[in-house]
């Protein structure tokens, strides 16, 4: 029963939540499938072969959807990680030009994405106090600051540079049958995280920060380790993802990533993921991001004013929030008629 | 009883630390290069910077009740493209039918942000992230990706080109209005209200979902007029125009002081906030740091603001209870 708050104070039974979350992943397959049938019917090109070899460009994104999920599912937020990629990817041209193999180029790249996201994880969990979209969007700001001053003191200004050895990426950009690697990295990072998060304690203790945190850490959990370890995950695979991009761009300037980190939200809340955390999980962000991907490559191969897919996105992303909230005024309308 | 120290009285009031670190900031560039701060200088300061005061005044009220507003710059650049097609297509080309007009279509952006917040329950940063993909990409849709040039807005440009008083005076007339609302009127002590304990202000029987509307309503209406003033002064209209601004504005509350927990906030410091993010891009160039070190000290600054606000708070919490043991 609502309380005189309008709060609902009964507890909803562990079936019914499972059973929504089932539903939920099921209409957003459907809704991937339909996008597909839709590629297919307005695009002539829109085949398997055309898909995935317009796929690498949008694959680095999902990389950081997982991260991103973890933070999201603990109750926090990270807006920082368009700079880190742009950052790491600065960092990895500018080395590589400046003689850098290509080996240590890629060490480089991760190590950078790493050390953005325990910057943030510092800073977030030494000071608890901060909303953690203050912290990061400090960071957001200095990361790509960062990148601006070295563009036009190490490299050679404008605010773009573009990689002079591109054999080493051509190698990860290469396929095998029709996949490109990065795909097979998605898939293998997909699943992985996916486990961690729901078969492992450490993802079980991710929803209990996320539901609670005081409980949490009365029940023991190592509330502050944890979000750093979070944090430096979302960093790392900031910088896969800045790697694999350089694999379709080949270079990088001051806006690459630019709305990154807003793409990635969107696409794990539009997969069940709630921002207010302990909800949701991966599975479904991982079928929203390949519907956002079809989507893309399908509008684009039509020539449809590309930017429509803005107002798409953005129309998904609010019905999928609004759907909960509007069935359980159903719902509540439903019990009252009962009464 | 001991007199307040200078200390506690600096960390008590976040205006007064905000005014000192302005002087501060002002005398050090000041020094180095006085033409800083020569009238033009500054009366520059305030046009170039003219839509993050204007909207770090509706972020204010947003984040006053808890929330955030992430769809502004988008609703900017709708309202702005809007006004600018109907002027490159010879519909209307009256300024003040075309600020109505913008006003307007802010007021509609931001109510669908406040009806869907406050009777949906949906997070603030989801729904407006859902309104800024929207709006955003409408720009680009009913511009058909053109853009209106300096030739088409010509008439409307002479309202915000440098020297025309238009812009002074929405911001004046803007900060004022704002002031006295959010201090004595009614309705702003229910924002506060709202934002320091939500049930609490439901229980007193204020209408909480009517606030949180008209709160994203006002952000909105604030957020079209920098669109149509966006195309006056930089006479152009572009789809793209201010995109990643709206973290500027969301900056300047932070440092002036504004919390995002809600209900901690005020129009004076919101305006130093602005400032100093104003100072700072302006006074860069200025005193010999080339620009492309703007954004990274500005981030410098905002973190390094907001973590020493953190441990003022830590120690003076300390001393309240090292005091209450004696």
């Amino acid at each position: 029963m609502a309380g005189k708050s309008g709060r609902e104070i009964s507890a909803v039974p562990a079936s019914g939540i499972k059973g929504k979350l089932l539903s939920w992943e099921g209409a957003l397959i459907l809704i991937l499938i339909g996008v597909n049938i839709l590629g297919v019917a307005i695009s002539p090109n829109y085949n398997v072969s055309n898909v995935l070899r317009e796929m690498p460009r949008y694959l680095a994104e999902i990389f950081m959807m997982f991260g991103m999920g973890y933070i999201l599912v603990l109750g926090d937020i990270d807006i920082s990680v368009g700079a880190l990629v742009c950052l790491a990817g600065t960092i990895t041209v500018l080395s590589s030009n400046a003689g850098a193999p290509f080996g240590l180029a890629v060490v480089i790249c991760l190590a950078v994405g790493l050390l953005g996201g325990m910057l943030n994880g510092f800073i977030a969990t030494r000071f608890t106090e901060l909303p953690t979209m203050i912290v990061t969007l400090g960071t957001q700001i200095i990361f790509r600051g960062i990148a601006e001053v070295l563009f036009e003191t190490w490299g050679n200004g404008g605010g773009t540079a573009s990689m002079a050895d591109t054999k080493g990426l051509m190698l990860l950009a290469k396929k095998i049958g029709p996949f490109p690697i990065a795909f097979f990295c998605v898939i293998i990072v997909g699943v992985v995280m996916i486990t961690v998060l729901s078969k492992t304690t450490f993802g079980r203790k991710l929803y209990a920060i996320g539901s609670n945190k005081t409980a949490a850490y009365y029940a023991g959990v190592k509330v502050e380790k944890i979000r750093f370890i979070c944090y430096s995950l979302l960093g790392f695979l900031a910088g896969v993802c800045a790697l694999f991009l350089l694999t379709a761009t080949f270079g990088s300037n001051t806006t690459t990533g630019q709305g990154f980190e807003m793409e990635v939200i969107a696409m794990c809340v539009f997969g069940g993921i709630a921002t207010t955390g302990g909800k949701g999980n991966l599975i479904g962000g991982f079928i929203a991001a390949f519907i956002i991907v079809c989507l893309r490559i399908a509008l684009g191969q039509r020539n449809i004013n590309t930017q429509i897919i803005l107002v798409i996105i953005g129309l998904m992303l609010i019905i999928s929030v609004l759907v909960p909230s509007i069935s359980s005024a159903i719902t509540a309308r439903k019990k009252k008629a009962q009464t | 009883m001991k007199k307040k120290s200078i200390g506690q009285f600096l960390s008590g009031s976040r205006e007064a630390s905000l005014v000192i670190v302005l002087v501060v900031l002002l005398i050090v560039v000041g020094v180095i290069n006085p033409s800083f701060l020569s009238f033009t200088n500054i009366r520059q300061i305030f046009l170039n910077n003219t839509l993050t005061f204007i909207m770090a005044l509706g972020m204010l009220c947003v984040m006053l009740t808890a929330g955030i507003d992430i769809s502004i710059t988008s609703t900017l650049a709708f309202a702005g493209m809007s006004i600018g097609m109907l002027q490159k297509y010879d519909v209307i080309h009256n300024t003040f039918l075309l600020f109505v007009i913008g006003a307007l279509i802010g007021i509609v952006c931001g109510f669908l942000n406040g009806i869907i917040i406050a009777k949906g329950n949906v997070a603030p940063i989801i729904c407006t992230m859902g309104f800024m993909y929207i709006w955003r990409g409408m720009a680009y849709v009913i511009s058909n990706n053109n853009w209106a040039s300096g030739m088409d807005v010509a008439g409307f440009s002479d309202f915000g080109k440098d020297g025309a008083p238009g812009p002074y005076i929405i911001l004046i007339v803007a900060y004022v209005v704002f002031f006295v609302v959010m201090k004595w009127t009614r309705f702003g002590r229910r924002i506060y209200a709202v934002g320091s304990n939500t049930e609490a202000a439901r229980v007193s029987g204020i209408n909480v979902d009517r606030t949180l509307t008209s709160v994203y309503t006002i952000m909105g209406f604030l957020a079209g007029l920098s669109g149509v003033l966006s195309v006056s002064i930089y006479a152009s209209a572009q789809p793209n125009m201010q995109y990643g601004k709206e973290m500027d504005v969301i900056a300047a509350c932070v440092i002036g002081g504004v919390s995002m927990n809600g209900g901690r906030g005020s129009v004076a410091g919101t305006f130093l906030g602005a400032l100093i993010i104003g100072i700072i891009s302006k006074a860069l160039p200025m005193v010999n740091i080339p620009n492309f070190w703007q954004n990274l000290i500005k981030g410098v600054i905002i973190l390094a603001v907001v973590i020493l606000n953190v441990v003022t708070q830590r120690t003076m919490d300390r001393q309240n209870l090292l005091r209450r043991e004696m």
